[in-house]
């Protein structure tokens, strides 16, 4: 396949993803807005009867332990917060492309998504250390979503990991990132971007997809928050939350001292408090799909 | 017999036939690999960070997470099973501690967890015979039974044995 057409063909398979629901968009335009209230997200779960039972689920499911079970979708939101709101929206939406075998980068059925909500529990912790004013649940989303040019990519990368990782290490692409460009004519990022776009994700969004392991190319007005998802991302491959061949084959861009005050003394306490909150949310999500099934 | 598979901060040993060992996707998580010749019992931990200052009441609930309260747990462990209390005649191996590419070495919890590992075996005397540590790539270690051989895996990577 010439890289030409092999873009053609990723093109092709962009257009064919499964689409965003509404109410996962809405969700993803008032997170992405400074000025929202919790009570904006209550107002769309509340006209949305699939999404108020899935968040009912969640929340009374035995990951949370409560003495009392929740009926009110009010205090359910106010509990879970927006960002485990999102999520169970975005699962929802598209968790069936998230949870695909990527046998490209030969990872199992649901490292993917495992990895996407481990980065976004970090990248929301990395987030408390903005130097400017940062929506910390929008670094979670942003974290949730970086990935997602790879459940496409992945087919076109099939029996590709041995050379992309040769490659790295003989120096003659810098990372896996470069290795997929090379071979395709396309990235991950650059896809995750055009199917960002094509779900009409805030800017914010699209800029943490794009340029999550190059955030020194995103627009200055939304590199705090790529930082974030690059240093969320990090930790998660380091964590062992990877998504197989590509897994740490990527560099650690010094930049974020600009915009985060965060000293690496204070990495072992980001990563036990993202594994504490991701094992939670992890149980309460696959408890409640086992209920459903 | 199925196998024993280790999350992140477990512990476990065995000595059943047939029976392994293993833990996936290392990273710059650590694994220490004990195997008593004498009974053929083998024992694995998972460890994620150094020290369990930073969270003393994460110990009680987990404490393989931490390098420095998991491996007198797993140490326990290994005597339970083999009734062998010699521990310095275990035969010890160690896996992962992996980095992210980055000439600064910023975020090198990897590196850390090896030395607080050794450290702590050093004191027990009982020194690593065989290691394979550092560099940029995540690690899934198994270790069987039957054969006591040690075999990593990683993805694009293939499979070898230490």
């Amino acid at each position: 396949m010439t890289e030409h057409s092999a873009v053609e063909e990723i093109r092709r398979a962009i257009e064919k993803a499964p689409l965003l629901s509404a109410n996962a968009q809405r969700l993803m335009q008032i997170t992405a807005d400074t000025d929202h209230e919790l009570g904006d997200v209550i107002d769309i779960v509340k006209c949305d009867a699939t999404l108020t039972a899935r968040v009912l689920r969640v929340v009374n499911s035995a990951a949370y332990d409560l003495l009392n079970p929740i009926s009110s979708i009010d205090r359910a939101v106010s509990y879970l917060g927006e960002r485990m709101v999102t999520c169970i929206a975005i699962g929802d939406s598209v968790g069936n492309l998230m949870n695909r075998p990527m046998a490209g980068y030969q990872a199992a059925a649901g490292e993917l998504w495992r990895h996407d909500l481990f980065t976004a529990f970090a990248a929301r912790e990395i987030a408390r250390c903005a130097r400017g004013d940062m929506t910390i649940d929008l670094a979670f989303t942003a974290g949730l979503l970086h990935d997602i040019g790879k459940a496409i990519l992945s087919e076109f990368l099939h029996g590709s990991a041995e050379n992309l990782v040769g490659d790295i290490d003989a120096g003659h692409v810098e990372n896996y990132l470069g290795g997929e460009k090379k071979l395709l004519g396309m990235d991950h990022a650059e896809i995750g971007l055009e199917l960002a776009k094509s779900w009409q994700l805030p800017t914010p969004l699209q800029s943490a997809i794009a340029f999550h392991h190059e955030p020194q190319r995103a627009p200055e007005e939304d590199r705090l928050l790529v930082y974030a998802v690059h240093l969320g991302d990090i930790i998660a491959m380091m964590n062992g939350f990877g998504t197989g061949s590509d897994s740490m084959q990527y560099q650690l861009d010094q930049g974020y001292q600009d915009y985060l005050e965060f000293d690496t003394k204070q990495l072992p306490g980001i990563i036990l408090e993202a594994t504490e909150l991701f094992r939670q949310a992890e149980a309460s999500l696959t408890q409640n799909q086992e209920t459903e099934s | 017999m199925s196998d024993l598979v280790l999350g992140i901060g477990d512990f476990g040993a065995s000595a059943t036939s047939g029976c392994a060992i293993k833990t996936y996707a290392l990273g710059s998580c650590v694994a220490v690999i004990m195997l008593d010749p004498r009974t053929r019992t083998i024992g694995m931990i998972h460890i994620a960070l150094p020290d369990s200052k930073i969270n003393p009441s994460k110990v009680r609930e987990r404490p393989g997470y931490f390098a420095d309260t998991g491996l007198p747990r797993l140490l326990e462990k290994m005597v339970a099973v083999s009734g062998n209390s010699n521990t310095r005649s275990y035969v010890v191996k160690l896996a992962g501690g992996a980095s992210i590419m980055d000439p600064n070495d910023t975020f090198n919890i990897g590196k850390r967890n090896v030395l607080a590992a050794k450290k702590i075996l050093w004191a027990n005397g009982m020194g690593p015979v065989a290691e394979d540590v550092g560099a940029n790539y995540s690690r899934t270690v198994t270790v069987s039974v039957d054969t006591g051989e040690v075999t990593i895996s990683c993805p694009g990577r293939g499979q070898w044995k230490i």
